[in-house]
């Protein structure tokens, strides 16, 4: 089912945490909601669910206006952070429980509830959990439930608000590869809030990037990582080396002349280049003008800082590669860009 | 030479037993003097003069009225106050509005005034020379030196004591339980029956159990209100004062010894609760 959001405004008391935001989810897609904290991609995903009012706006679920429906007329399913279950009940109650708050004449038997609770518990493989209450779970596994709990009630939409959020960092990345194959098993439009630009980039068929109650940009992972439509896109993906500089005939130069960075021709005048730590070439050279100031290795990779004539840079590359080059803390080095964006000063 | 340091080694917080030893003295002596004597000495007073006169005390007719009368302000009170405590803490941990902290200091407000106020303030409102004594006794109403004075007094001093219990924990619990329900396809009614009451029966019940015990003990209030008619408007602690000015001790006492008994038959369901249920406390408070 598709969602089609136009125009939804909200305000929170003086902050707008929506300004006129229009989107478009597509049928059977799995959609990330990227941004940091306050940028409004938690109230647009409530204000999907229903748990929250749109100031103005239109909201439609396939086609249909839902921003009057009530939470239970819309049928989402809806993950929280924190996994929100009923802490009195066991999980296959948890499971079950939309089910039995239907209305009588939509209720299913308790024998057909029962075999949805168990075919879905084992779905998300706690079949073995079910007389259990959330406080003898793990982290992961509460999770799971919750996604159980919300499947249950076969949602036309599946909404999670940072789902891994509250998940240690290994646990997150398995999480995640199962949702991932869950959601290529049963084809459900989903939505997910995350602040992590990794997970957005891994998990989501297209990631919408917001900042500041706007959309800054909709796209394919690829899309956004590779060309990104503003400044702040750039910087919230991924490191950055970030210059304040000025373009004139198609080049954009540092203050100090340190760095010339090949522009496109629509900036002129006082302008940010943008350049990725690994689009940071480095070569040995005793009369070049950067000096390697420090070395950290972490994992495979090794980030090697720079002092380009006072200019702070990071360069990034993998540890083999910096050993072939033999640079070391204190060596003068030339820097070569492979590939950079210059966007005009706001 | 390390090995025997280790062996010499003392954890910084385990204090010495003399320490211990003297601190649990302290406060048994204490709980001694203070709470187990003067209940021990009810009874014995109560029983001073063997059990044919303790008996004959409680089934006095003006006793047995006073009784009935107690529990029947307790049983229309304590369910009003059960009803109120849980809509005004339902309201104020999960919704925002303006006032709120004037709603929380108005729920307070009977622990900060004198109970004899709380009284007065019946007495004058209602009474014969009272704001609407002249419309009540124009419709043939009677409020004060009635049952239905005590009944508002002893509400009113019972006020807090399960929204003080409830607002805390479900301030703890948040809503994220109650939105779940609701977008699983709950109505307000069940979730509120299914997920908000279930979560909160433990502090509920003990809030109840507190209120109960005050409103049955009530005497501040009460008293101004009552009139003190013998056999109509006594509560137990009113006919205690009554016999004990009168200097019939083994009666008072008598009488006092029943209430005792609530208050650790109160104590005994609790304890019980707590040690039944405790698993399942914890895991609310989770």
């Amino acid at each position: 089912m598709a969602i089609q959001v136009s125009g939804i405004t909200k305000q929170f008391g003086t902050f707008r945490a929506l300004d006129a935001v229009d989107l478009e989810v597509r049928s059977g897609e799995l959609l990330a909601l990227l941004g940091p904290s306050g940028s409004g991609k938690t109230t647009l995903l409530r204000i999907m669910a229903g748990l929250e009012f749109a100031d103005s706006g239109s909201l439609l679920l396939n086609g249909e206006e839902a921003l009057s429906l009530t939470p239970r007329e819309r049928q989402v399913g809806f993950v929280f952070q924190h996994y929100a279950l009923f802490r009195h009940m066991t999980v296959f109650d948890n499971v079950a429980f939309g089910m039995r708050v239907r209305p009588r004449g939509q209720r299913p038997t308790s024998t057909e509830i029962k075999r949805r609770v168990m075919e879905l518990l084992e779905l998300v493989q706690l079949a073995h959990f079910a007389d259990r209450f959330p406080a003898q779970l793990s982290g992961g596994q509460r999770q799971r439930v919750a996604l159980a709990r919300a499947l249950a009630i076969e949602p036309k939409v599946l909404l999670l608000d940072e789902p891994f959020g509250a998940l240690d960092a290994k646990v997150r990345k398995e999480l995640r590869r199962w949702l991932r194959k869950l959601h290529e098993d049963i084809h459900i439009t989903s939505v997910f809030v995350t602040h992590d630009q990794e997970e957005a980039l891994e998990l989501a068929d297209r990631v919408v990037v917001m900042s500041q109650g706007r959309i800054e940009q909709v796209g394919s992972p690829a899309e956004v990582y590779d060309r990104p439509a503003s400044a702040f896109v750039y910087e919230f993906l991924g490191q950055v080396n970030r210059f304040d500089c000025v373009v004139a005939d198609g080049v954009a130069r540092t203050a100090n002349g340190a760095l010339s960075i090949p522009a496109d021709g629509t900036v002129r005048g006082p302008a940010i280049a943008y350049v990725r730590p690994h689009d940071l070439g480095l070569s040995p050279c005793a009369a070049g003008p950067g000096r390697v100031s420090g070395i950290h290795v972490v994992g495979p990779d090794a980030r090697i800082e720079i002092d380009l004539a006072g200019l702070p840079l990071e360069a990034e590359m993998d540890r083999e590669r910096l050993s072939a080059l033999g640079l070391r803390p204190g060596d003068q080095c030339a820097v070569h860009i492979a590939r950079a964006r210059v966007f005009p000063q706001p | 030479m390390l090995a025997k340091k280790a062996v010499g080694f003392t954890p910084a917080l385990a204090d010495s037993r003399w320490v211990k030893g003297l601190l649990i003295a302290t406060a048994l002596a204490f709980l001694l003097l203070f709470l187990v004597l003067p209940l021990v000495s009810v009874f014995v007073e109560a029983l001073r003069r063997g059990t044919d006169a303790y008996w004959a005390a409680l089934v006095e007719p003006d006793a047995v009225a006073a009784i009935k009368l107690t529990l029947i302000v307790a049983a229309i009170a304590v369910p009003m106050n059960l009803l109120f405590g849980v809509a005004a803490s339902w309201c104020i941990a999960k919704f925002d509005f303006r006032g709120k902290d004037v709603l929380i200091t108005l729920i307070d407000l009977p622990f900060s005034v004198s109970p004899v106020i709380s009284g007065l303030i019946y007495v004058l409102l209602f009474g014969l020379h009272g704001l609407m004594g002249p419309f009540l006794k124009s419709q043939g109403i009677q409020i004060i030196f009635a049952v239905p004075g005590l009944v508002l007094a002893t509400v009113f001093v019972t006020f807090p004591f399960v929204a003080r219990e409830l607002i805390p924990l479900m301030q703890e619990q948040g809503n994220e339980e109650e939105e779940a329900a609701l977008v699983l396809g709950a109505s307000g009614w069940q979730t509120f029956w299914r997920v908000t009451l279930p979560n909160i029966k433990w502090g509920l019940l003990y809030g109840v159990l507190l209120c109960n015990a005050r409103a049955m003990g009530e005497f501040g209030a009460v008293s101004v209100v009552s009139g003190h008619i013998r056999g109509e408007t006594n509560t137990m602690p009113l006919h205690v004062e009554i016999l004990y000015n009168e200097y019939n001790l083994v009666a008072a006492f008598a009488v006092a010894s029943v209430l005792a008994m609530l208050a650790l038959v109160t104590l005994v369901v609790k304890t019980v609760l707590e040690w039944r249920f405790g698993a399942e406390l914890a895991a609310t408070r989770h």
